[in-house]
């Protein structure tokens, strides 16, 4: 079975190519000062110094974890449940239910990102909670998406068989759906946190432009400013403190499995 | 498949007479005149009037491929990656910025014959002395648009940007989400020039700008003003001229004010690459966006104070659009109006300080 | 055993019949508002994208004079289509690859997959377009493709590998012991198996290609724009032609849905009718 696992080198080497060099070419310039001209390159550590000398620089780090991680919390509470119940209908319905699910996400994301600054306009609402409905509703679907993935065509048999063995439905749920359908809540939250993090229209519409996020920052520094070496460095220090959480996700679901 | 998805588009909605009809073709041999048949032209979205691609495509028999960019920075980045265009229109100060980098190749005067017809106030400015590399397209200012219901008018004359700092104003402005022209507006109230370098002036600025937040707490926008305004959503903001001139014909209640005190002058230009595949069918486009109807069809339709002089007449005359329309007569000659100069030391130091005003 | 089942699914379909429609309604409901709001306001007179001052068909006749956003649509949808269907097949394979690799080479090449999903899309655009400029690939309607699927293959893998890790590992050996080719074992036992996440990732991946503006901006040459560059170039000069292309969208890909369903009941009835005939 060893033989499959060849399929994946053609696809090592295109990582190499399109994630990997791109990337290192991102930690030079981290590590490196002034001008964008590779031949120029020196090194240094200031642009690191500068991220942690300026209090608002981990700040804005701080509340773009926050938002993304109340993003994420949100779009699971919602969307676990209605994945749980498209994956309860007949299954015509739940291809359905899935595209129409889908289907606003094929509407530029500006264009609904305006709409809902339309319709919230005339609220009270703070930027905060403004820039979060933006959120959960741009992340939404992807949570549903992918922990439906999980549940549908899951082996009905061993619920009849809980039910049998005289387990109830929460029981049942508890100790047979809930954790068939981890590998899918770890995707769904991978697919919302990582792109909330960084997200970067959403926050300078709906949060009146005071509400400043990192992938805000950096597109700062990369385009307005042209600094491209403080811009790596911030992605760079956001970067391995994300891999940094998703390496412990991982082990707790791995430990989970184990146990 | 580019054929089936335009036939269904107007299968679709028939609302449409001209999209699906091709226009005439004509005799004219673009290779042999120019030596190619395709322009690659790099502007703002939105920013060109709706018939003038297809008008010179007819008249030329060539074809034209319209990038666009969002901001002058943008365009910057993107062309470091040697991307063939035939004309650009940046701003001034990225103009300034591309001459200095060799980017850029003169302009053919012999066949820019409309040159002349441009407003002579608006050439040979210090971002291109002489015009060697640049054509106008269109010029303004930054102003002030108020709601005349809500906001004093003897407040914002006398004020001018300072108005700004006025505590009964709370919640009802916007400033500009940018740090360019969110401290142009801070320097000029302040009544330093906006180009200045100097260490306690810039400071002072950054703490005109935390004042204004703490003041008057506005919220920090860009594209969506225009909107607000005009819907009064709120009743005070620093706008570009152009913006201003669309405004202000939207709801009579708006005014617009250029502040005694100065501020910035604008323009926005035509430029061809040192790099461009096609330079003279880059100069006779140049010259075809000057000739009178053109110039007139875009202006109309952009808002923006066209840089042919008789046609920003024409549009200011009792027949024109923007007659009576103070934002569309763009303010040239004064002497506290500056222009920005390209300055990178200071853009970044400004996009620090400008993030920490807004993230308070 | 039989009837056990049935009075399962009879107890969990009347109690919670009447939650779960009302809380799907609910979804569903969130979903569309914004929607709603934007079919309205392509029929909105004035340039307002906030304030409805009367009805007009004035933004769709723009959009289809609007040579550059007709030639946006064809680019969008040619790039989602190729990048969606290029990414699912090489996801799909790098994904059952990955998952019968070793523990550690997974694990990296995982948490390498992650980058471009964490990074902003600044980030994996200029080092898309830094690679391509100092390979001197010109950019265009290739590098713009190649950058899409580039960006979309993650998602396809992480939406394929959920359903692979459910997967009992013995599956594929059985069958080949049974008898199987690895192709068939792949493509008779695997694939089908894994056809949800498949889907999934698919739809994923056409939503992100369909919808990326800052890569697509960088990695793109002259002449060859998406919808969404033209939309964010529009910059501070938005109008309702944006929206009339939104529903116009939003109606095509409504007929194409109800066609897809419709065929397989109409297929049906034209069969009864045969059967009825002879």
């Amino acid at each position: 079975m060893k033989s499959f696992a060849r399929l994946a080198y053609p696809y090592m080497f295109w990582i190499s190519i399109f994630i990997v060099l791109p990337m290192l070419m991102i930690v030079f310039y981290a590590f490196s000062t002034q001008g964008n001209d590779v031949l120029t390159l020196q090194f240094t550590l200031d642009n690191f110094k500068r991220f942690f000398s300026d209090p608002i620089f981990p700040m804005v780090l701080y509340r773009s974890l926050k938002i993304a991680f109340m993003t994420t919390i949100i779009c699971l509470a919602i969307g676990y449940p209605c994945a749980y119940l498209i994956a309860q209908m007949k299954e015509k319905d739940q291809t359905m239910m899935i595209l129409l699910i889908t289907l606003p996400m094929w509407i530029n994301m500006l264009v609904r990102t305006y709409a809902w600054r339309g319709i919230l306009m005339s609220t009270d609402l703070s930027s905060e909670i403004k820039v979060l409905i933006g959120m959960v509703y741009n992340f939404l679907p992807f949570m549903i998406i992918q922990i439906y993935t999980s549940l549908a065509k899951m082996d009905k048999s061993l619920l009849f068989a809980a039910h049998d063995l005289g387990a109830n439905k929460i029981k049942t749920f508890l100790r047979i759906t809930l954790p068939l359908s981890i590998p899918g809540v770890i995707a769904g939250i991978t697919l919302v946190f990582l792109p909330a993090v960084s997200s970067f229209f959403i926050p300078i519409l709906l949060g009146g432009g005071e509400y400043v996020l990192i992938g805000n920052l950096i597109e700062n520094y990369f385009v307005a400013s042209g600094d491209w070496n403080f811009g790596s460095a911030i992605s760079l220090i956001m970067a391995v403190l994300i891999m940094a959480s998703m390496f412990l996700t991982k082990k707790l679901d791995y430990g989970n499995k184990e146990g | 498949m580019y054929k089936f998805i335009k036939v269904s588009l107007c299968v679709l909605l028939l609302a449409s007479t001209t999209a699906c009809s091709k226009g005439e073709k004509n005799d004219f041999d673009p290779m042999e005149t120019f030596g190619c048949d395709v322009l690659n032209v790099y502007n703002t979205g939105e920013y060109i009037g709706e018939n003038t691609l297809s008008l010179f495509e007819e008249t030329y028999n060539v074809k034209v491929n319209y990038s666009l960019f969002a901001s002058n920075e943008m365009m910057y980045t993107k062309l470091m990656d040697n991307s063939q265009y035939d004309v650009l229109v940046p701003s001034d100060y990225m103009i300034e910025r591309l001459i200095s980098e060799e980017f850029l190749q003169p302009i053919d005067k012999d066949v820019i014959t409309n040159m002349g017809a441009i407003t002579p106030s608006i050439m040979n400015k210090d971002y291109d002395p002489g015009n060697v590399y640049s054509v106008p397209y269109f010029y303004g200012n930054v102003g002030i648009i108020y709601n005349t219901n809500n906001i004093d008018a003897a407040d914002v004359e006398e004020l001018g940007f300072n108005v700004f700092l006025e505590e009964k104003y709370k919640g009802q402005a916007y400033m500009y989400d940018s740090e360019r022209d969110s401290f142009m507006v801070a320097f000029k109230a302040l009544g330093y020039s906006m180009n200045t370098e100097d260490e306690a002036e810039i400071q002072a600025a950054y703490e005109w700008l935390l004042q204004v937040d703490e003041n008057i707490e506005p919220a920090y926008v860009t594209d969506e003003v225009i909107d607000s305004i005009i819907n009064e959503e709120r009743d005070l903001a620093v706008v570009y001229s152009g913006d201003a001139a669309y405004m202000t014909s939207e709801n009579e209640n708006l005014a617009y004010y250029l502040p005694e005190g100065g501020t910035n002058l604008w323009f926005d230009a035509m430029v061809i690459p040192a790099n461009a595949g096609c330079p003279s069918l880059a100069n006779e486009f140049i010259n075809f966006m000057l000739s009178y109807d053109v110039a007139l069809d875009n202006s109309a339709y952009v808002g923006y104070t066209s840089s042919v002089e008789e046609v920003a007449q024409f549009l200011m005359s009792s027949e024109g659009d923007y007659f009576e329309n103070n934002a569309y007569d763009a303010r040239v000659d004064y002497e506290f109006d500056e222009v920005f100069v390209h300055n990178e030391v200071l853009k970044q130091k400004l996009a620090d300080l400008w993030i920490k005003v807004k993230s308070k | 055993m039989m009837l056990n089942i049935k009075n399962y699914f009879k107890e969990l379909n009347l109690k919670h019949k009447l939650f779960s429609k009302s809380y799907i309604i609910g979804t569903l409901l969130f979903f569309y508002l914004p929607i709603v709001y934007v079919v309205m306001f392509s029929f909105n007179e004035s340039k307002s994208l906030t304030k409805f001052t009367g009805f007009s068909l004035k933004w769709y006749d723009k959009m289809l004079n609007d040579s550059t956003m007709l030639d946006a649509i064809y680019y969008t949808v040619v790039i989602a289509v190729i990048a969606t269907i290029v990414s699912t097949i090489v996801g799909t394979i790098a994904a059952i690859g990955l998952s019968k690799s070793k523990k550690i080479v997974k694990e990296l090449v995982l948490q390498v997959n992650n980058l471009p999903m964490m990074n902003p899309e600044i980030v994996t655009a200029i080092g898309l377009m830094l690679f391509f400029t100092s390979f001197s690939i010109k950019t265009g309607f290739m590098t713009l493709l190649l950058s899409h699927i580039a960006f979309c293959i993650p998602y396809v893998m992480l939406s394929v590998m959920p359903r692979l890790r459910q997967l009992d590992p013995n599956l594929a050996e059985a069958a080949l012991d049974l008898g199987a080719t690895p192709w068939q074992a792949l493509t008779k036992v695997i694939v089908p198996l894994i056809t949800p996440g498949i889907i999934a990732g698919a739809l994923i991946a056409f939503t992100m290609s369909f919808d990326d503006f800052v890569i697509s901006f960088f990695t793109t040459g002259p002449g060859v724009t998406n919808i969404s560059i033209y939309v964010y170039t529009m910059y501070k000069r938005i109008n309702p032609s944006i929206n009339a292309l939104s529903t116009l969208i939003i109606v095509v890909i409504t007929i194409v849905l109800i066609l897809v369903n419709a065929i397989p009941i109409l297929k049906e009835k034209g069969r009864k009718k045969n059967v009825q005939i002879y």
